[in-house]
């Protein structure tokens, strides 16, 4: 499914948005200051599209917000506009990680004292096909919730509905890169 | 102008495309609304399936029904228009876990066929704990807590019983304000236990099931796989590939000089020179990404292309606007 031209055009602008605040020093960058300054603008640009109603968005922003250096504040702050910047950074800072670190906590505890009492009772078992599915589910799982940003803090139906959302997304972000690289090369023809 | 054209011109197919597959007024008025932000979030998708089927599953009065949750979707914010999820919707729709309830498919013309391992449990909760999520204007992580709502009534409720308005009041009761859920009457199915936390785990197993049909259509090559392991595995790929698609993307624009160019946008605009750039923007000459493109350029994107040409000569812009400014 491609992503639509209205969610390429949104991301488009808000990455030149971010990415102007770079243009005073752009001299003094090298290569990979430069990659990460593009990289940093398009995934709050990209993030912001959603206007924080997805945890994967809120995740991308607390990234781009937290790391050291005021010019990144400004740069959420930037592409964000004012209120909503403001709206969204107090879901991210309030609402999100408490909330879930508690939830990941008690389900880890959870989780703890069940094995144990699993492994005493059902220690000599044979591996049925199915908890051989079930373990290798469970494993992908886990590496995706390592891939999608925030997604540590998702249950189950919450991780999949943000992978859609997430995959969409990227789909334009690399759309919007690609044009933009072969567009140069196009105009930089003799 | 060309592009626009080009938008429409596919919204117009999609549109033909929803007449044939029988969709109602309402649907076929969303699906082909025109590219505003607030025409429909994506998972906002995942949320009609259910008050849509329950709709297609009594079609008399669907289309007053229809028409609730069509303001909801396009209430969320940082929503944008899908066009081409017309078949998304359609087999969300009816492949969905929601739709096929057994007692009613005697009405039903629409109802999907082959195996319906759905209890109307699946249907009623999900019919009355979807709508408050959307008529509730909050993110979807609010999904659990809904849920949970719904389910701690169940257990209160001991006796498992058929409610006789079940669908119809279901859907008259999601087009109101949802606030307090009512009692889910749960009918159990033959052969499965009736307690209520199997019966949630099967609701929670089949919601994951419904998702993961999704994610399946839109990842490549993933219809053909079965098994939950093998499709996470090609999920997983997918999303990695596109991560590195962006991260090597965004090391190729490093090298041009990119970042400047938006200081020349006005000057470049005020001249009547813009076709020149915008030839060089046929995508013709352009390679194809791997899901297929079309157009994506609009206005201002053209000055922009003008000014991201890599002068390899003396690798800086300010030459190149300089010979901008000439060719103006």
């Amino acid at each position: 499914m491609r992503p639509p031209s209205s969610l390429r055009q949104e991301f488009l602008k808000k990455w030149m948005m971010g990415l102007q605040r770079y243009s005073t020093s752009k001299k003094n960058m090298s290569i990979l200051e430069r990659k990460k300054a593009i990289k940093l603008s398009a995934d709050v640009a990209i993030a912001s599209a959603r206007n924080g109603t997805t945890c994967w968005s809120r995740a991308l922003i607390a990234n781009g917000y937290s790391k050291d250096g005021g010019d990144d504040k400004h740069l959420v702050e930037q592409i964000l506009g004012p209120e909503s910047e403001r709206l969204i950074m107090k879901k991210v800072l309030t609402g999100g990680a408490s909330v879930c670190n508690k939830r990941m906590r008690s389900k880890k505890i959870l989780k703890r004292s069940c094995g144990i009492q699993r492994t005493r009772k059902f220690a000599p078992q044979v591996a049925l096909a199915s908890s051989i599915a079930k373990r290798l589910v469970r494993k992908r799982t886990q590496i995706l919730r390592s891939l999608i940003p925030g997604g540590e803090f998702m249950n189950d139906v919450t991780l999949i509905e943000e992978t859609l959302d997430y995959i969409i997304s990227l789909r334009a972000q690399v759309d919007v890169m690609r044009s933009l690289a072969s567009a140069s090369e196009l105009a930089s023809e003799p | 102008m060309a592009t626009r054209s080009n938008g429409t011109a596919s919204d117009r197919g999609e549109v033909e495309v929803l007449e044939s597959l029988q969709f109602t007024d309402e649907i076929q008025h969303l699906m082909s609304a025109p590219t505003t932000d607030n025409a429909g979030f994506f998972t906002a998708l995942l949320e009609l399936p259910a008050p849509q089927a329950v709709q297609l599953l009594h079609s008399p009065e669907s289309a007053k029904l229809i028409a609730a949750p069509v303001p909801n979707v396009e209430d969320f914010k940082g929503s944008f228009h899908f066009p081409s999820n017309s078949g998304l919707i359609e087999r969300a729709a009816r492949f969905s876990v929601f739709a096929g309830e057994g007692n009613n498919n005697t009405k039903k013309s629409n109802s999907p066929e082959t195996t319906s391992n759905i209890s109307s449990a699946n249907l009623e909760k999900a019919v009355k704990s979807e709508p408050a999520e959307s008529e509730s204007s909050q993110p979807l992580v609010s999904d659990p807590t809904v849920e949970k709502r719904s389910i701690k009534r169940k257990d209160r409720e001991k006796k498992v019983k058929e409610s006789k308005k079940k669908s119809k009041t279901a859907a008259n009761e999601s087009s109101e304000d949802a606030e307090k859920l009512p009692y889910v009457h749960v009918r159990a199915r033959r052969g499965q236990a009736t307690d209520s936390h199997s019966l949630a785990e099967r609701a929670r197993r089949e919601k994951i099931n419904a998702r993961m049909k999704l994610l399946q259509e839109l990842v490549p090559g993933c219809n053909k796989i079965s098994g939950t392991a093998l499709v996470l595995d090609e999920i997983i790929n997918h999303v990695q590939s596109l991560q590195h698609q962006v991260e090597s993307g965004s090391i190729i624009d490093c090298n041009f000089p990119s970042m400047v160019m938006p200081m020349m946008w006005p000057e470049v605009q005020v001249n009547g020179n813009r076709q020149q750039y915008q030839q060089q923007w046929h995508f013709d000459a352009l390679q194809q990404p791997v899901w297929g493109r079309e157009e994506v350029c609009n206005n201002y994107i053209t000055p922009e292309n003008s000014l991201l040409s890599y002068d390899s000569s003396t690798n800086s812009v300010t030459l190149h606007s300089n010979q901008l400014k000439m060719e103006l």
